[in-house]
């Protein structure tokens, strides 16, 4: 056993012939296949009517392993008494496959790293699957390929297996992939940098010193990662080491390659034949699915190695009809293609079946139709229902004409009453009490009588049950009649809140938020223009969010959308000049829900007392996750500096102490939220005192405090001034806002006048003392401002330099993420 | 002693073979005869039976499960069924005293006129005259029979693993009867059995061979290497271009994958349209293959799977996202020739045309044993 690397090193030379072993990591650490994994761990969901881990097996066997470790953790009995009573555990199988439970707190795949490395069951170089891969590449070349590797250098630790799946692949998940920086060579992996489908990534940074080093390098973005790596056995010892490895890619091979003292290599292993995927979401369930059907894991299809063992009739078309006559299909059913029917399973009259799974014993109703549908097994679909791109569990009955549209995920022994429509991606459970106050009371006593119920769907109870607190708050009325049309009569379902779950955003990873999750849902077109056609009918159509809710879903759905389009696979390029175009598209949609994010933000700021840096830090966060220009985050806090002016109605002097002490302490936060334009900030100001009506009054107020905090100066206001903006064009004339503007602009005039007089007198001090500082051109501007201000005759030049600083401002609006004025 | 007891000797190499038929670790049918042979010699090496009843129902199991692991692979079927024949045959021989008499029955005009089966029967003929005394269920010794009767088992296998190992000299040995000088023949495919054969040929003749490259596994190129350097003038040709030089083509040689009793076969994708070509243009075709490749299967339904659809990756590539989604592939391994389009068969045991295959499967087999 190795308690180090040294003795790995010694060991791996050995011998060719000793055993292969093989680590699958059982569970998948994430909660996407909820509510489908709720009392069932994910590696024991059926795709194309054999389990999950079965399919893993039978793709490791096909590599010649011989000895499998599988770490579960929740469920970990089913997934051991799956082991124990599939053909596998036969003597004759020819594979030891040996489970280990881990601990509860086994929170990703590095803690389960760190759990083999304690077990100490790693004798030599293996290979590392998820309980979730299906693949019929030749795993067993690739250990050689390693192993020779080995033999020359030490410090290759591990070989990743990735397959070519072009810019835009159903197959390729769109929320999680990476770049890879490889030298076309040796396939050495230079540099990975994970990739997430939301917020779209724009720019991937490579360490000078690849450049350096290697003379050549391919950049690429198109591969599929099959999350089968072949590993030294110095590898869990590496996770040891390093206790905040999480995940295997983000963390450890991004962090081993960027690593200055580990000195290992990472190689990948591009593979030209043959199939690997994994089924990490319920997108990539839907693809994988249709690539098995399709025959792209042959010999791993249903009518040749089933790995459940079922046998399959092969009919033209890809349509698989289990093979024991079992099944009746009806004389005027219709069976499309990339259909698989399992045994005893009853197709009626007239019903539609198209690129679907259905499983074992099903009954599928009189004039059904299924398309991109997978019914587990014993479901019984009611006459006329119409379930399209959704998963439907086991033991499911759904009523006569039920709609279950895109996207839908519905759990195992779930009842949908007669004529209930579901709404897009809407996600269905089995209730634990009879009404919906009894859920928030049964759900504790189900846990005590669930000992075995994981962490995670603790948690999913909790937001379950916090997000019913809400609504039954919110909307109680509304929320039942509503469940009612949607579940129909007598339905033992529950309706999983949709959209994003604020509360626990924070102690989400990234790839587990909301948005990304989007993106790797069963039923999200490639098209983006089809995704925000069915979620803004989705939204029509729900009634039952508030106001505010609602918009701010469809905000981020047209965001989602947009962006997806562009993608992380295009070429960067591209993705520049797409992020421009998006921006304009989305940015009203975007300001809603941004401007409620800023509010809230600052809000918190406010009332806690944060540092001005801090909350700068978080608003420069908010503006890089939402894309927003800065001006838009100018906007926001102008806004909220202005309303949090305690109004002190007729009394002036008192006023001016309140906006002063308001202005002292959060002004600078204007200039630190990522470049300073203080033309903009009274602009803002005035179109937000503008709109404010009574806080209209604070106009003057609040430009003399800026401009005693010297967050502008007199040339700002001058050239704020004349800017078209201020002066109200482009609002429609005669409405308050343009009233408003009118007032405010007279106001700056009139302060104008007053500082000019003040400036006559002080101007040779203050040019001297105040400007040197700051920058020349701006010295520059000043002069021809100046000069302008008195109406001399050189009007081209002043013409110019205001138009520059149009285009300035009109520049900083479009390219949002615009780093280069980030550090003020 | 049920049968069930008895499979468990030989289960685990029965076991690993039909994973690795199953698993496409073992394809093409000679390899797959070949193991076959091995595993059921394992078996009957180490079964225990006291009445041949008891062997015959074990090899039966064995058979079923590597056929249902891989029903495409017909060799194995048929790998099982000449065994079951034989080992009756030799069963029948050794318990019956007068060992000479009934074989004549069984001896049918094909098997007299190949005078390379008598060997097998003379070799026979001593040993059952040495171990007469057999006899079926001996309540004192149960094993006794087995013992007795397993050498000449052996050897009934041993005859089936030696046809197996010389089938391609044996069905070669008259390529000059059948390929003249400066004919032009067309083949398709890389069958070792058609390479055998037209290099045996080239021995004798000087004659030129078109390759059809044959898409999408490019067979055909190896094919061709492997001639062109046996020193046959060779040429290449796409699979469109095959009806196109029919017209100057003599001959057209096919492997087979399975001959099916109709007297179809089963031969690598693109066969058909050779074979269809060549009917066009009245050019005869000749298919070439070893007995072991006999099927007891009729094809009267034209089952649609049974033409082993293989993985799409080879026509298109996986990485062409968008395509994939959109496009269904077919791409199988296998075409169904039907018999009216085959002019000859030559096989190791003699040339027959394609209506008297059923005749040649029936002395082959027996009939109990069409269905394992």
């Amino acid at each position: 056993m190795p308690p180090k690397s040294s003795s790995g090193k010694e060991k791996d030379i050995a011998d060719e012939d000793e055993v292969l072993q093989a680590v699958i990591l059982a569970d998948s650490f994430n909660k996407r296949f909820k509510p489908l994994t709720v009392g069932k761990p994910r590696c024991l969901l059926p795709i194309c009517n054999a389990t999950l881990l079965d399919w893993t097996f039978e793709s490791l066997a096909l590599a010649g392993v011989q000895e499998i470790f599988v770490i579960c953790r929740s469920y970990a009995d089913q997934v051991k008494a799956a082991i124990r009573d599939s053909k596998w555990s036969k003597p004759s199988s020819g594979i030891k496959i040996v489970p280990i439970v881990t601990a509860k707190e086994t929170f990703s795949p590095g803690d389960a790293m760190r759990d083999i490395y304690t077990h100490q069951i790693i004798t030599s170089d293996f290979v590392l699957v998820t309980g979730d891969l299906v693949s019929n590449v030749r795993i067993d070349e690739v250990v050689r390929a390693h192993k020779e590797r080995r033999r020359t250098n030490k410090d290759a630790i591990m070989t990743i297996v990735v397959k070519e799946a072009g810019a835009v692949h159903r197959t390729r998940s769109r929320g999680v992939s990476g770049v890879y920086v490889l030298d076309p060579n040796t396939s050495e992996c230079l540099h990975y940098e994970p990739v997430l489908g939301y917020p779209p990534a724009s720019r991937v940074t490579i360490p000078r010193e690849i450049l350096a080093e290697h003379p050549e390098v391919e950049i690429r973005n198109d591969f599929m990662d099959c999350s089968i790596d072949v590993c030294s056995v110095e590898v869990p010892s590496l996770f040891q080491d390093n206790f905040d490895y999480g995940d295997i890619r983000r963390d450890f091979v991004y962090g081993v390659l960027t690593s200055d003292l580990l000195m290992k290599n990472i190689y990948c292993y591009v593979a030209k034949d043959g199939y690997a995927a994994r089924v990490a979401d319920t997108r990539s369930y839907d693809a994988v699915s249709k690539d098995i059907l399709s025959r792209w894991t042959f010999p791993l299809v249903p009518d040749n190695n089933h790995p459940g063992g079922h046998s399959y009739e092969h009919l033209r078309g890809n349509k698989y009809i289990a093979k024991d006559n079992s099944v009746s299909l009806s004389r005027t059913c219709k069976i499309g293609n990339n259909t698989l029917i399992g045994s005893h399973s009853t197709i009626s009259e007239n019903a539609t079946i198209h690129a679907s799974v259905i499983g074992q014993r099903c009954t599928i109703g009189a004039g059904a139709t299924l398309r991109d549908a997978y019914i587990f097994d014993d479901t019984e679909v009611g006459e006329g229902c119409f379930v399209v791109g959704s998963i439907v569990g086991s033991h499911v009955k759904l009523g006569k004409g039920v709609r279950v549209p895109n996207g839908c995920i519905i759990a195992d022994g779930v009842v949908i009453g007669e004529g209930a429509r579901l709404r897009n991606f809407e996600r269905v459970s089995k209730k634990r009490g009879a009404s919906s106050k009894a859920v928030v009371d049964g759900s504790d006593g189900d846990d005590e009588d669930d000992e075995d119920s994981e962490l995670e769907e603790i948690e999913a109870r909790k937001f379950c049950l916090v997000s019913f607190l809400r609504r039954i708050i919110l909307t109680s009325r509304a929320d039942q009649e509503d469940a009612a049309t949607i579940l129909g009569k007598d339905s033992n379902a529950l309706v999983w809140p949709r959209g994003s779950p604020a509360d626990d955003e924070d102690e989400l990873d990234e790839r587990e938020h909301y948005n990304n999750l989007r993106l790797m849902r069963i039923g999200t077109c490639d098209d983006a223009s089809d995704l925000e056609l069915s979620d803004a009918g989705s939204n029509t159509s729900s009634d039952s969010e508030t106001e505010s809710e609602s918009s701010s879903i469809h905000a981020l759905s047209r965001t989602s959308s947009m962006t997806s389009v562009s993608g992380p696979s295009l070429s960067h390029a591209n993705l520049s000049a797409q992020t421009s175009a998006i921006h304009s598209l989305s940015s009203a949609a975007a300001e809603t829900e941004f401007r409620s994010e800023v509010a809230q933000s600052l809000e918190r700021a406010f009332d806690e007392g944060h540092s001005v840096e801090n909350a700068a830090v978080e608003l420069k966060t908010l503006r890089m996750a939402s894309n927003v220009p800065l001006r838009r985050v100018r906007e926001a806090v102008v806004g909220a500096i202005v309303d949090r002016v305690p109004l002190v109605p007729g009394d002036a002097s008192a006023q001016r102490t309140e906006i002063a002490k308001m202005v002292r302490r959060w002004g600078p936060l204007i200039d630190k939220i990522g470049g300073v334009d203080p033309v903009e900030t009274i602009e803002a100001l005035q179109y937000h005192c503008a709109a404010a009506g009574p806080r209209q009054g604070l106009f003057a107020q609040m430009l003399v405090a800026l401009y005693q905090q010297d967050l502008v100066d007199e040339d700002d206001i001058r050239a704020w001034h004349k800017s078209p903006a201020a002066k109200g064009e482009g609002v429609k004339p005669g409405s308050p806002l343009a009233e408003g503007l009118q007032k405010c602009w007279e106001v700056g005039a009139k302060l104008l006048e007053q500082l000019s007089e003040d400036s006559e007198e002080e101007s040779e001090e203050e040019s001297e003392e105040e400007e040197a500082p700051k920058a020349t051109v701006k010295a520059a501007a000043k002069e021809e401002s100046d000069s302008d201000s008195e109406e001399s005759e050189d009007d081209s030049s002043s013409e110019e330099s205001s138009e520059d600083d149009e285009d300035e401002e009109a520049s900083d609006d479009e390219s949002g993420e615009d780093e280069d004025e980030a550090g003020p | 002693m049920g049968p069930e007891l008895h499979t468990i000797h030989g289960h685990r190499a029965v076991e690993t073979l039909a994973a690795k038929l199953r698993r496409r670790q073992v394809v093409g049918s000679r390899e797959a005869a070949l193991e076959t042979v091995l595993v059921l010699r394992q078996v009957v090496s180490k079964a225990r039976f006291s009445n041949i009843q008891q062997l015959i129902a074990v090899i039966r199991g064995v058979g079923r499960r590597l056929v249902e692991a891989q029903p495409k692979e017909h060799t194995v079927g048929n790998t099982v069924r000449r065994i079951l024949h034989n080992i009756r045959e030799e069963a029948s021989s050794a318990t019956k005293v007068s060992a000479a008499a009934p074989a004549r029955n069984v001896y049918t005009i094909s098997k007299f006129v190949l005078q390379g089966q008598p060997r097998k029967h003379n070799a026979g003929v001593p040993k059952s005259e040495a171990t007469a005394t057999l006899t079926e269920d001996d309540p004192n010794d149960p094993d006794s029979f087995a013992r007795g009767l397993k050498p000449v088992l052996m050897e009934a296998i041993q005859d089936v693993l030696d046809e197996l190992e010389t089938v391609y000299d044996n069905v070669s040995k008259n390529a000059k009867d059948h390929i003249h000088s400066d004919e032009i023949i067309l083949t398709i495919g890389h069958s070792k059995t058609v390479e055998a054969f037209l290099k045996s040929a080239a021995h004798y003749r000087n004659y030129t061979v078109i390759v059809a490259e044959t898409a999408p596994s490019y067979s055909g190129h190896d094919m061709a290497r492997s001639l062109s350097s046996a020193g046959i003038s060779t040429f290449l040709v796409p699979d469109s271009s095959i009806f196109a030089i029919m017209s100057r083509v003599n001959k057209v040689i096919l492997g087979a994958h399975a001959i099916l009793a109709n007297g179809g076969l089963v031969a690598v994708a693109g066969s058909l349209l050779a074979a269809t070509a060549a009917q066009a243009h009245s050019t005869p075709v000749v298919v070439c293959a070893g007995q072991f490749k006999l099927t007891p299967l009729w094809n009267l339904y034209h089952d649609y799977g049974a033409l082993d659809l293989g993985d799409p990756s080879s026509v298109l590539g996986f990485e062409e996202g968008k395509l994939v989604e959109r496009v269904d592939v077919v791409n199988p391994y296998y075409d169904y020739v039907s018999p009216e389009l085959v002019d000859v068969f030559i096989t190791n045991d003699g040339d027959h045309p394609p209506s008297s295959v059923y005749r040649l499967i029936k002395e082959t087999y027996d009939d109990d044993d069409n269905e394992l």
